[in-house]
C-alpha cells in the first residue's frame, strides 16, 4: 500500500496516478475536504467564473472519490513517523484516537505556508498573512475587514486581492515590493509555460475591472492604530495581510530521516531525485515541500512521485519556478524596519531586544542558543512563523549568514503535528 | 610551550557544571577562561529540566553535597541576581500502592537533614488539587526547587566575564600537556593556552577529555526524554513525582524505564519526565517511551488527558558506574579536576561540586569530606 499524506494538487495528484496504475492508496490528510491550502475550496460557481486552475481540481477530486482503490482519510494527521525493517508506522490521529497506519511506500505532499516577517505592529489585531485572509472568506465565508491592505511579494497576492475585492472588500493598496521589471528573470519561465501569461493576464484584467492597481517596490513598514505607514505615505485600513513567499512543510521529512538542504534564498527543502525519491528509500515528496513551485509543478512531481508522470512537463514548470525566485526575492530589507521594541516571536513575546541582549550579554552565538535563552519559537507554534526570522536577526547582529545547518535545524521539529496526552497515553487504538 | 593566554584556571564546558565551577573560582579571586565545543548550555544542561532535588537522594555524601548545594543555589541568586528563574516550589512524592516504603525513606531523610512532610489525603488534594483521588497520601519536600538552567549556566558566566575571565565557546580542546604529572596548558581549535589548573566539566563527554589528558574516567550517557506541552494557566503547583522515580534514579538497569515528574514552569507549560535508558548516544524519538510517560502522567492528573503535547526533547544524562559523580583531582595528573557524572541532578549539585573544588584547590577546608566523589575511586591501576 501507498500512502500519502496531504490531499493538496500534489497529493491527489499521486492517488490517482497510483491507483491508476491498480495500487492501493491511502491519501491522508488533515482537513475535511479535498484540496489543500490551495484548492481550499471550489467555489459552488467556478465554473461560470472561469477560474483558470480549477477544472483540473475538479476532476482529481472526482476521480480520488470515484476510485475504490483509494481510501480518503480525511480529519486526520500524522504527528509521528518511523521505518523499521522497510516498513514505514504513520502513527495518526483521527477522532482523538491515535492509530498506525502501514505502508511499503509514502509520498509526503505536505505542502507549505505562507512566510511572516515582523514589522512594528505586525502582532496587533488586524495583521494576518493573505493565506489567512484567503482561508477566511473561503472556508467560513467571513470577510477579515472592509478595507484592506495587501502587501508582501509573489503572485499569490493577485487572486487574494482578486478574491477579497470581489468578496466586497475595498483592497486600498495593494504592494508589491518587487520591481515589475524583475520579470525579465523569468521570460524564459513564461515562454515555456503559456498558460501562465493567461493566468497573469487573467488576474491583472481581474484587477483593472475591480479598479485596484499594484504599487511595486513598496510595502508596509508599520501597522498602528488603523494606520499603515507606506514608505512616506500613512493609509488607513482595518486589514493588513502580508505575506512573503511560503515556507516548505518539513517536519515528517525531518522526523523520517530525509536529507533536507537549503535553497539560495535561504529556503529549506527536502532533497529528491528524478523520481521524487527522497534520501530514505521507499519515501518520496512532491509539491511545495521539494521547492516552492505552484500547482502545475506539484501535480507533475505527484504523478512522478506515483510513478508515472511527464518530466518534460515537470521541467517547465521547475524553469518557470526557479524564474519566480528571481522575480520576487524578499531582500534583508526587513531588518532595517526593526526596532528593538518589535516582536519577533509572537507565541513567548521575545522582542529583537532580547535576542540582542541574549547574544551581547549571554553569550549566545546561534538560533539554537538565541532560542534556549530567550524561548524565542518554543511556543505554540514551535518556530514555525518565527524560527527562520529569530536566525536571521542573529546572523544580522552577529555580522554573518545564517548556517546552513541551522536552516535545516530550524526546518526540522520532533512532532508533525498535535496529539492530546491523553491520545497519546492510550496508545494505538487501532491498526491499518 | 608556547601560549598566546595565561590563565590560573581553565574550565572545559560552559554547561551548569562548568559555569559554576568557573563563578567559584572566580570569585576565589582566579582569572579563569571558560571553553565549550558549542555554545553555552548547548549539551545535557540545554536539555534539562533544572532540577534541583533533595527528596530522591538518600542518607549519604550525594545528599549532603545536595542539601549544600541547594543553599548554595540561593545564595548565588543573591550575588548573580534573580536572572534565572529560581524558585523553591517544593516536591510532592506520591505513592500509590503500599506507602510504608516511601515512609521509612522519609524518615531516614529527616534524620539526615532533610525537611520532611508527611501529608494526608485532604492536605494533598489542596496542595495538588488535580491530583487523581487514586493517590491519598505522600511526603511534601519543600526544599525542592527549580531554575531555568541555560538561563542560570549564561547568566554565571556573564559575570565570570565582568569580573575578568573569559569564555570561548566554539573552541574544541584537543590537547592537554603535562609534565611531570602536572597540567602545564592547553591545546584548542582557537589556540594554546597555559595554565596550572584544568577544570574537566564535560559531562557526558568528561571521559574523552580525561583521555586527552593521558588518564581515564568511566562516564556515560543515560538517555532521558522530557515531554512539554503546550502552556496552560497553573494547574500543577509542585514537582509531583511517582514513588518509583526515586527507585529508578537509584538503579543500574540498562532497559528502559520510566516514572512519573510532573511539573508546571513559569512559562506555563508542563514538563513530563522521566525515563532513563542506556544505549549510547541514540538521538532518536523512542514513541513507546513517549507513550509511556504520558500514560503514566495523565494517570497522575487526569485533567492532562485534553492538553496537548508541544514537543518532546532527549538528552544524555552523564551517569558514572556507582552513580555518584566525579568531583575531585585526578590521581593520576595533578592539576586536572574533574566535576562530571552527576547523571540527572547535575543542576542541583553543581554549585555545590563547584564548592567543593573551588576550596580544595585554593586550599580552603572544604564544607564535607570529598573522598567519596574522589575520581581516583575509578583510576587504581587505570594508567
Amino acid at each position: 500500500m501507498i500512502a500519502i499524506i496531504g490531499a493538496g494538487p500534489a497529493g491527489l495528484a499521486a492517488a490517482v496516478t497510483a491507483a491508476k496504475k491498480g495500487e492501493k492508496v491511502i491519501l491522508i490528510d488533515s482537513s475535511t475536504r479535498l484540496g489543500g491550502q490551495y484548492w481550499r475550496h471550489l467555489p459552488s460557481n467556478w465554473k461560470q467564473k472561469r477560474l483558470p486552475y480549477f477544472a483540473e481540481a475538479q476532476e482529481l477530486f472526482d476521480q480520488v472519490l470515484s476510485s475504490p482503490l483509494i481510501t480518503w482519510y480525511s480529519n486526520a494527521h500524522v504527528w509521528q513517523a518511523e521505518k523499521k525493517n522497510e516498513i514505514f508506522y504513520l502513527y495518526v490521529v483521527k477522532n482523538g484516537v491515535e492509530e498506525v497506519i502501514t505502508a511499503q511506500k509514502v509520498i509526503l505532499a505536505t505542502g507549505a505556508y505562507d512566510r511572516s516577517l515582523p514589522f512594528p505592529g505586525w502582532t496587533g489585531p488586524g495583521v494576518m498573512t493573505p493565506g489567512a485572509a484567503q482561508a477566511m472568506l473561503k472556508t467560513h465565508g467571513v470577510l477579515v475587514g472592509k478595507k484592506i491592505v495587501i502587501a508582501g511579494t509573489g503572485p499569490f497576492l493577485l487572486p487574494v486581492a482578486t478574491g477579497l475585492a470581489s468578496a466586497g472588500a475595498e483592497i486600498v493598496a495593494l504592494l508589491e515590493a518587487n520591481k515589475q521589471w524583475r520579470w525579465v528573470f523569468n521570460v524564459h519561465g513564461l515562454l515555456l509555460n503559456p498558460s501562465k501569461i493567461r493566468e497573469g493576464v487573467y488576474y491583472l484584467k481581474k484587477l483593472r475591472s475591480l479598479g485596484i492597481s499594484i504599487q511595486y517596490g513598496s510595502t508596509v513598514t508599520s501597522f498602528e492604530a488603523g494606520i499603515a505607514t507606506i514608505g512616506k505615505k500613512e493609509i488607513a485600513c482595518d486589514v493588513v495581510a502580508v505575506g512573503w513567499g511560503f515556507v516548505p512543510e518539513l517536519s515528517l521529512a525531518g522526523i523520517l530521516g530525509a536529507k533536507l538542504s537549503v535553497q539560495k534564498d535561504g529556503t529549506v527543502v527536502v532533497d529528491v531525485d528524478r523520481n521524487q525519491e527522497t534520501s530514505i528509500q521507499g519515501l518520496f515528496a512532491a509539491g511545495e515541500s521539494t521547492g516552492i513551485g505552484g500547482s502545475v509543478l506539484a501535480i507533475a512531481e505527484g504523478e512522478i512521485a506515483a510513478g508515472k508522470g511527464n518530466r518534460v512537463t515537470r521541467w517547465r514548470a521547475q524553469v518557470f519556478a526557479k524564474g519566480l525566485q528571481r522575480v520576487y526575492p524578499v531582500s534583508s530589507g526587513w531588518l532595517s524596519s526593526l526596532n528593538s521594541e518589535v516582536t519577533l516571536c509572537r507565541c513567548e513575546e521575545v522582542k529583537v531586544s532580547d535576542i540582542q541582549s541574549a547574544i551581547d550579554e549571554l553569550g549566545a552565538q546561534d538560533g539554537r542558543s538565541a532560542k534556549l535563552l530567550t524561548r524565542a519559537g518554543m511556543g505554540l507554534c514551535q518556530g514555525r512563523v518565527c524560527g527562520r526570522n529569530v536566525s536571521e536577526v542573529v546572523a544580522c547582529h552577529l555580522s554573518r549568514e545564517v548556517p546552513d545547518r541551522e536552516r535545516i535545524a530550524s526546518a526540522s521539529r520532533p512532532l508533525a503535528g498535535p496529539i492530546s496526552l491523553g491520545e497519546l497515553g492510550d496508545g494505538l487504538g487501532k491498526k491499518f | 610551550m608556547s601560549a598566546n593566554k595565561n590563565f590560573d584556571a581553565i574550565v572545559i564546558g560552559a554547561g551548569i557544571v562548568g559555569a559554576s565551577s568557573a563563578l567559584a573560582l572566580t570569585n576565589a579571586g582566579l582569572r579563569v577562561l571558560v571553553l565549550d565545543r558549542g555554545a553555552v548550555a548547548s549539551g545535557t544542561t540545554g536539555a534539562g529540566e533544572g532540577n534541583i532535588l533533595v527528596s530522591d537522594k538518600e542518607p549519604g555524601p550525594e545528599l549532603t553535597l545536595a542539601l549544600r548545594s541547594r543553599d548554595l543555589w540561593f545564595e548565588l541568586r543573591e550575588d548573580v541576581g534573580d536572572s534565572f528563574e529560581l524558585e523553591a516550589k517544593g516536591g510532592v512524592v506520591v505513592s500509590r500502592g503500599d506507602d510504608r516504603q516511601l515512609q521509612e525513606f522519609a524518615d531516614k531523610q529527616r534524620f539526615a537533614g532533610v525537611d520532611v512532610r508527611v501529608v494526608g489525603d485532604e492536605e494533598l488534594h489542596e496542595l495538588e488539587p488535580h491530583l487523581t483521588r487514586g493517590v491519598n497520601s505522600g511526603i511534601l519536600y519543600p526544599q525542592d526547587a527549580q531554575c531555568q538552567p541555560m538561563l542560570a549556566a549564561a547568566q554565571f558566566l556573564k559575570i565570570v566575564r565582568q569580573r575578568g575571565g573569559e569564555v570561548r565557546t566554539s573552541a574544541n580542546v584537543t590537547n592537554i600537556f603535562s609534565a611531570m604529572g602536572k597540567v602545564t596548558g592547553i591545546e584548542t581549535s582557537v589556540g594554546k593556552f597555559s595554565t596550572p589548573i584544568v577544570v574537566n566539566a564535560t559531562g557526558t563527554w568528561a571521559g574523552d577529555i580525561a583521555k586527552l589528558a593521558g588518564t581515564f574516567l568511566p562516564i556515560a550517557p543515560r538517555k532521558g526524554f522530557i515531554l512539554v506541552t503546550a502552556p496552560m494557566p497553573q494547574i500543577i503547583n509542585h514537582k509531583v513525582y511517582d514513588s518509583d522515580y526515586v527507585a529508578n534514579v537509584a538503579s543500574g538497569e540498562a532497559d528502559l524505564q520510566t516514572s512519573t515528574v510532573v511539573e508546571g514552569t513559569r512559562s506555563g507549560t508542563i514538563l513530563i519526565g522521566a525515563s532513563r535508558e542506556r544505549i549510547g548516544f541514540d538521538g532518536s524519538m523512542n514513541i513507546d517511551v513517549l507513550r509511556r510517560l504520558a500514560a503514566q502522567a495523565t494517570s497522575l492528573f487526569p485533567i492532562l488527558r485534553d492538553v496537548q503535547l508541544l514537543r518532546a526533547y532527549r538528552g544524555f544524562r552523564p551517569y558514572a558506574p556507582d552513580h555518584l559523580p566525579v568531583i575531585g583531582e585526578d590521581s593520576l595528573i595533578s592539576g586536572l579536576w574533574h566535576s562530571a557524572g552527576h547523571e540527572g541532578a547535575g543542576i542541583g549539585l553543581a554549585p555545590g561540586s563547584a564548592r567543593l573544588i573551588a576550596d580544595q584547590i585554593i586550599g580552603a577546608e572544604p564544607f564535607m569530606d570529598p573522598t567519596p566523589f574522589s575520581p581516583g575511586r575509578f583510576q587504581a591501576g587505570a594508567a
